[in-house]
């Protein structure tokens, strides 16, 4: 937790020292933000070993490294994900092999005012400088690098993979495909992976949140509630165990036994919202 | 010897390493007398005097450089003597041996070896040794079929000594090629090889040496005629021999084209016999090929006397020519009828028919050119101007009756009645096979069938006792002037169609006579009355064709004569035509009538006027048939063209013309280019566009054409480009056409023996005159000088400098240097014009040098350059004096000369282009400035609006535009309108607005900032303090919490931050970065009640009991975990989980 403020602390001092001026239009912000939300899926796939690192490669983005995917076809996701259109979240979802979402990563955005179209390339006054959202974006992909802190690593093995989710703005729909042939490259998501089927006992760490006053933006992490549930069972498990242990090592034996066990999962359904199908991931063989 | 070559034939790799061996083998078969090498070499290259290629071929030390397969010389080097006996070994040794497997190559090789001992054999088995060593060091390949044929031809090259090939798969083997005839693909891969005919060979034995073999060299367009095919007929080498006459070295191949024996039978079966047989025969032709002519031609000494490579030859040719007398008459007359015409439009016509005559006497007495006589206009000429309605105008036809013939027998009148032809033979000379030309025929003779162009021998053959007489050129002329000047005593316009046949337009005068007297036909009265008086003038009879218009007055001659006239009115028109021909009718001529009988089934003229416009049309095409569709029906649209300006000048040629070679051919074409100016300057024309027209013997044609000397069945080349004098402009320089009209020939590339006619014309004539006077005014011509022909070498030459500054007075300047060496002629710049800072910075040698040369040049006229003065470049002199036999064919390189352009390119003005201008800029630069644009206006005009025209046309057009406007409109309006006094500006309207009205821009878009929650306290001094920031609300959480870990926290405490926190979570509300906020307040709460309470915050009810329990930490961590409940909820409705305080 210090090590988090100390980094703020210095974020803010360096954006106050170091912006310039200039301010954002709107086109632009835009384009920041969709580059942000695609350097940070790569990011998240990388920390959250949902490929094997091999398939990254490290790179300098916003004064920091970042990892980006050099897998081709997974690199078209991502971009053609991020491109979606007017969303009100952009959701990660990190999911086991029962395609169970584990955690989901919430790009959540927040538009704050809205500008006409023939405003869109006129600068926002006293909008974010260019330079302080850089910072931003940089204290954004370093908190998500250390984000293992918080929720742990998941020892999921090849089973894991992901989605990604978009929830729209009530009355959206998404964008379609470019020639009429193509099928819709959107369809409604489970709802497990989506906001409204979180249940209760889920966690959310919130990552970082930025207010441009134009588009505000935060990163937030859920751990699902399956996920909670399950490393609770686990957590008391090794607890009994270590009590067990300190009384007789051979009870030791019993641990691996127990480790097994999942929690059932109920989902309830509901309206659904929109997810991309997963790409399962090729050759998978993240490990520790 | 063996020559080096080239070898590409596919074959090659067959035979890569046994090479020298098989060579020396060959030589020994072949050589079995030991010849030394190189006298064999020193031999051929005496005998060959051909060509340089054919000597670099021979000679191994200094191949061509173009030779491509320098890679084989080493296996072509002949080997020394010491090797021959083995080589005599070698072949007998293995050459009979049984093959071994896959010997293939070897098959060859021995297979060449055995057929040259077998040849080797011939010669020692055949006759004694060695008839003479005539073909030493050839080696012949025959191509195909060949007269005599390949055996003997390969008999006889054996016996004398050459090499027989009789594969070609080694290329550099064989030195020549013997054939008859090639195929394309074979002339293109023997292009660099020497292709003869077997003439070479036979002619080379019967004459005992080796004749170069150029004269014989095959030549693929060259038919072999049949007649050729007597020479395949003699059949041995004895006849050969045998052959009267050795034939000069000078024209070896007609020698061999042309028939031994050339005796003609008399009785020809196309000759005519009878009157209908004479009919058929088609034109002048007695024989295919005109025996006598090849007879003379074969006789150098006549050929050189009586064709076209004779030196006089065109002046005789004119002298003689008929048609070109003819020719120049009419163009003379032309002029005269033109000259009458414009004095009589000028109005000064006076003058009476009657002064003529004496006139045209004088001028018959000493010159044969009309151009003397002064033709006098009629009083009653009109000149072109008026045009009576096309039905009652009254054209006349009028011409002689056979004008030749008739004005020959003025002196001769014991010959009339009797058949009389004119033609340049005379009496029985020429005998029975004379083919003159005959040019005009009696009536009488006509009845016997004679027609005008039959040659005499024909004549002979259908009337023998035809009569001759010769050609009276200056009593035509007499004769032809009379005709004239009577005609146009009456004439209202005259169209000179020849010498002896004119249109006139008589329709005044006829109109006139109508008037007198209504009966009978004026017309044919006034015709009589023409026939009168010109047979009064000439004692000749004319005959008169009358009519409305050309065509119909023509054809109504033809029913005129002989002797009379006849008048063709249009009611008699179809009547009239129905029985004539297609050709008949003026302008129509034989190939029309075959197309019209090809399409239409008839040449009838009167089976042709039911067909409509559309098929004429369609058949003869667009304005052949349109003439003809009105023709048929009388109407002429054509005006009499007595006005017609000369268009062209030529001199056409198509008799005697027989050239060896290109040099002949040149000659003739510079004296016809003499001629042509000479004709041009007659006219005071000169000309801009010059035409070569070219008759080319027809392949198929006979070498001698049927008429003696005559052209032949011929095709015909023309060519066009444009004359340029030295300015560009029209010339008439002989020089100059003649080196068009050359370098036209050369482009055709023909070879010279073939060429049967030569005309050259001069077209787009302009009067030398204004040519001469603008001439005055172009460029000037630079002196540059003539790099075709280089002054021969071993003298001292003499070449100008020529300096572009200063054009003339540079005489020539020698120099005692190298003869191959011309003096650099550079551009210096001027001195004036010379970057002085670079001159500073020259070498001092070279700007002495440039200083001498710039004083040099300063003093005028240039002196001699000491040869002191020139930079000599000390490596190029010793290069050139190393090789002591400076190669001619390569030129010389210029880079030998001092680099001068460097030079100067760097002493010239840096602002200007450095390198010289190129000839387009020159010619652009030249060229005359476009006339900048005036005001057309008279002067007239201008003094009535008062302008000074002097004045006025020194000014700027604009002015001028200007100052006209004014005055015309102070002519107009009497005053110029006055200007508006102000000038006014048309701004666009602004927009006032009333006081205090703002206008209303659009605002920027402008970010919003949410205001986060806050928590707000009262300070100490009252005042209110607002905090948002985390630390500071961490700060007070902390404060309360440790004033309060005692005790149990306030409810009005709890829900005063609760009520913050619940706030700052709600994203929606109070953004991310809020709820961010409140998490790690929580965060830090967390902290600090774990700190104080660590045992309470996983509370077991069942694990501890109530004496343990501190209810102060108790109820802090349910405040903790109530507050955090109430912002869960909040979190859930937006992310749908809890926060997480981990």
């Amino acid at each position: 937790m210090s090590s988090e403020d100390t980094l703020s602390y210095n974020g803010t001092h360096t954006i106050q020292t170091l912006s310039d001026f200039s301010n954002h239009t709107i086109a632009e912000l835009v384009h920041a933000i969709a580059e942000f939300i695609e350097v940070a899926i790569h990011t998240i796939l990388y920390v959250r070993q949902v490929y094997p690192a091999d398939i990254f490669v490290r790179r300098k983005k916003y004064n920091t490294a970042v990892y980006q995917s050099r897998h081709p076809a997974l690199n078209e996701y991502i971009t053609g994900a991020v491109k979606a259109g007017k969303v009100e979240k952009v959701v990660v979802v990190i999911k086991d092999k029962e395609q169970t979402a584990m955690e989901r990563f919430i790009f959540s955005l927040d538009t704050i005012i809205n500008v006409e179209g023939f405003n869109k390339d006129t600068s926002v006054e006293d909008g974010i400088t260019f330079s302080s959202l850089a910072q931003y974006f940089r204290s954004f992909i370093l908190k998500l690098n250390l984000i293992e802190a918080q929720i742990g690593q998941m020892y999921l093995g090849d089973d894991v993979s992901f989605t990604i989710v978009i929830e729209l703005k009530d009355g959206e729909v998404p964008q379609k495909s470019i020639s009429d042939k193509d099928p819709p490259p959107w369809i409604p998501a489970v709802s497990q992976h989506t906001t409204p089927g979180v249940k209760k006992e889920a966690e959310l760490h919130m990552i970082r949140a930025v207010n441009t006053g134009v588009i505000n933006i935060s990163l937030a992490v859920e751990e699902s509630a399956e996920k909670v549930i399950k490393e609770k069972a686990e957590r008391l498990a090794q607890r009994k165990a270590e009590t067990q242990a300190r009384k007789d090592k051979a009870a030791a034996d019993k641990k691996a036994e127990e480790s097994n066990k999942t929690s059932n999962e109920k989902g309830k359904e509901r309206a659904p919202d929109v997810e991309v199908e997963p790409k399962p991931a090729e050759g998978n063989n993240a490990s520790s | 010897m063996i020559l080096a070559g080239t070898s590409q034939g596919s074959s090659e790799y067959y035979y890569e390493e046994e090479d020298s061996q098989f060579l020396e083998a060959l030589n020994n078969a072949v050589l079995p007398g030991d010849q030394p090498l190189i006298s064999a070499q020193q031999q051929t290259i005496q005998k060959d005097n051909a060509s340089i290629k054919d000597d670099d071929d021979e000679d191994l030390e200094l191949p061509p450089p173009a030779q491509q397969s320098l890679k084989r010389r080493h296996s072509s080097v002949v080997p020394d003597s010491e090797d021959e006996q083995d080589v005599q070994e070698m072949p007998k040794d293995d050459t009979y041996d049984a093959y071994k497997f896959g010997g293939f190559g070897d098959y060859m090789r021995r297979k060449r070896a055995k057929l040259q001992i077998q040849n080797a054999e011939m010669v020692e088995g055949g006759q004694s040794v060695a008839e003479d060593r005539l073909f030493q060091g050839l080696a012949i390949y025959i191509n195909g079929f060949t007269r005599p044929s390949v055996q003997e031809l390969r008999h006889l090259i054996v016996k004398h000594g050459g090499v027989f090939h009789p594969y070609l798969d080694r290329k550099a083997l064989v030195t020549h090629i013997i054939t008859c005839s090639l195929t394309p693909a074979k002339i293109r891969e023997f292009k660099h090889m020497k292709v003869v005919r077997p003439e070479w060979l036979m002619e080379s034995i019967k004459q005992g040496v080796l004749l170069p073999w150029k004269d014989f060299q095959y030549v693929h367009d060259q038919r072999i005629e049949t007649s050729q095919g007597i020479k395949a007929k003699q059949p041995s080498l004895t006849d050969l021999t045998q052959e009267p006459e050795a034939p000069s070295s000078a024209q070896p191949r007609t020698s061999f084209l042309q028939p031994k024996k050339p005796i003609p039978d008399p009785l020809y079966v196309t000759d005519p016999a009878t009157k209908a047989d004479a009919a058929r025969v088609p034109g002048y032709a007695a024989d295919k090929s005109n025996p006598n002519a090849q007879r003379v031609m074969a006789n150098p000494e006549w050929r050189k006397a009586n064709t076209s490579a004779s030196s006089n030859f065109i002046e005789g040719y004119y002298k003689n020519s008929r048609l070109h007398h003819l020719a120049t008459w009419k163009a003379e007359l032309l002029e005269l009828v033109q000259e009458a015409q414009d004095r009589a439009e000028a109005g000064g016509g006076v003058g009476h028919a009657g002064k003529i005559k004496s006139e045209a006497q004088t001028a018959k007495e000493h010159d044969v050119s009309m151009r003397g006589a002064m033709l006098r206009s009629p009083s009653k000429w009109k000149g072109k101007g008026k045009a009576a309605p096309d039905e009652d105008r009254v054209i006349m036809h009028c011409d002689f009756d056979c004008f030749f013939v008739s004005a020959g027998l003025i002196s001769r009148p014991h010959l009339k009645g009797k058949p009389v032809v004119v033609c340049h033979s005379q009496g029985n000379q020429g005998g029975a096979s004379s083919t003159s030309e005959i040019a005009s025929s009696s009536y009488e003779a006509r009845s016997f069938g004679i027609k005008n162009g039959m040659s005499l021998q024909q004549a002979r053959q259908l009337c023998p006792e035809v009569v001759t007489i010769p050609y009276e050129f200056e009593r035509y002329k007499e004769f032809s002037l009379k005709f004239y000047t009577v005609l146009m005593a009456h004439a209202e316009d005259l169209q000179a169609v020849s010498v002896d046949e004119a249109l006139i337009d008589v329709t005044t005068a006829v109109n006139e006579l109508k008037e007198r007297s209504d009966f009978g036909d004026p017309a044919k009265d006034y015709a009589e009355q023409i026939r009168a008086e010109i047979r009064n003038v000439t004692s000749c009879e004319i005959s008169i064709g009358i009519s409305h218009n050309i065509l119909l007055a023509r054809l109504a001659t033809r029913r005129a004569k002989p002797g009379g006239s006849y008048h063709l009115f249009q009611d008699d028109v179809q009547e009239f035509l129905a029985p004539l021909q297609i050709t008949d009718l003026h302008g129509f001529g034989w190939s029309m009538k075959q197309k019209a009988i090809e399409k239409l089934g008839t040449a009838q003229l009167g089976d042709l006027f039911s067909r409509s416009k559309g098929v004429l049309i369609d058949a003869l095409g667009k304005a052949t048939g349109e003439n003809l569709y009105k023709a048929l029906r009388g109407i002429d649209d054509r005006k009499l063209e007595s006005h017609k300006p000369r268009k062209s000048v030529s001199c056409e040629i198509s008799y005697g013309i027989r050239f060896e070679n290109n040099e002949q051919a040149k000659n003739f074409i510079f004296q016809m280019a003499t001629e042509v100016k000479k004709r041009l300057d007659a006219i005071n024309m000169v000309g801009k566009s010059i035409t070569l027209k070219i008759m080319k013997r027809d392949p198929t044609a006979p070498v001698e054409a049927p008429k003696f000397l005559g052209h032949g069945a011929c095709d015909l080349f023309n060519k066009q480009m444009p004359l340029q004098g030295p300015t560009g402009r029209a010339t008439s320089d002989e020089n100059l056409i003649g080196e068009h009209a050359w370098r036209m020939l050369k482009s055709f590339n023909f070879d010279p023996k073939e060429l049967r006619g030569i005309g050259i014309q001069v077209q787009k004539l302009e009067s030398s005159s204004s040519a001469a006077s603008s001439t005055s005014s172009g460029q000037a011509v630079l002196p540059f000088k003539p790099n075709a022909q280089g002054p021969p070498p071993g003298k001292a030459t003499t070449s100008k400098a020529t300096l572009p500054e200063r054009p003339p007075a540079q005489p020539p300047i020698t120099t005692t240097r190298q003869p191959t060496k011309a003096e650099p002629t550079l551009d210096l710049p001027s001195f004036s014009q010379v970057d002085r800072s670079v001159f500073d910075a020259l070498p001092p040698e070279i700007r002495a040098e440039l200083e001498s040369e710039y004083k040099r040049r300063s003093e005028s006229p240039a002196p001699p350059v000491q040869p002191g003065h020139m930079p000599k470049n000390p490596i190029s002199r010793q290069a050139s004096e190393r090789r002591s036999v400076p190669p001619q064919i390569f030129p010389d390189k210029p880079k030998a000369k001092p680099n001068y352009g460097r030079i100067a390119q760097q002493l010239a003005p840096r602002s200007r282009p450095s390198v010289s201008p190129t000839k387009a800029a020159i010619y652009a630069w030249a060229k005359p400035k476009p006339k900048k644009p005036t005001v057309r206006i008279t002067d007239a005009a201008l003094r009535a609006l008062d302008l000074d025209p002097e004045v006025f046309n020194a000014l700027p057009v604009k002015v001028q535009r200007e100052q006209l406007v004014r005055a015309r409109l102070i002519r107009d309006r009497g005053r110029l309108p006055t200007p508006p006094s102000e000038r006014k500006v048309i701004k666009p309207a602004k927009i006032v607005f009333p006081p205090g009205f703002v206008v209303y821009r659009a605002p920027k878009p402008r970010a919003k900032h949410i205001q986060p929650p806050s928590l707000k306290q009262y300070g100490k001094n009252k005042e209110k303090l607002v905090f948002t920031e985390t630390g500071d609300i961490q700060n007070i959480l902390e404060t309360w919490l440790m004033t309060f870990r005692h005790w149990k926290p306030r409810a009005k405490d709890v829900e005063y931050l609760s009520k913050y926190l619940v706030q700052s979570v709600d994203g929606k509300e109070y953004t991310d970065v809020s709820v961010e906020r409140a998490i790690q307040v929580m965060r830090w709460w967390l902290l600090l009640m774990r700190r104080l309470w660590p045992a309470y915050e996983v509370l077991d009810e069942d694990d501890l009991d109530s004496s343990q329990r501190d209810p102060v930490g108790e109820a802090w961590w349910d405040t903790f975990y109530d507050v955090k409940e109430k912002m869960d909820e909040v979190v859930r409705k937006r992310f749908g989980s809890g926060i997480s305080l981990k």
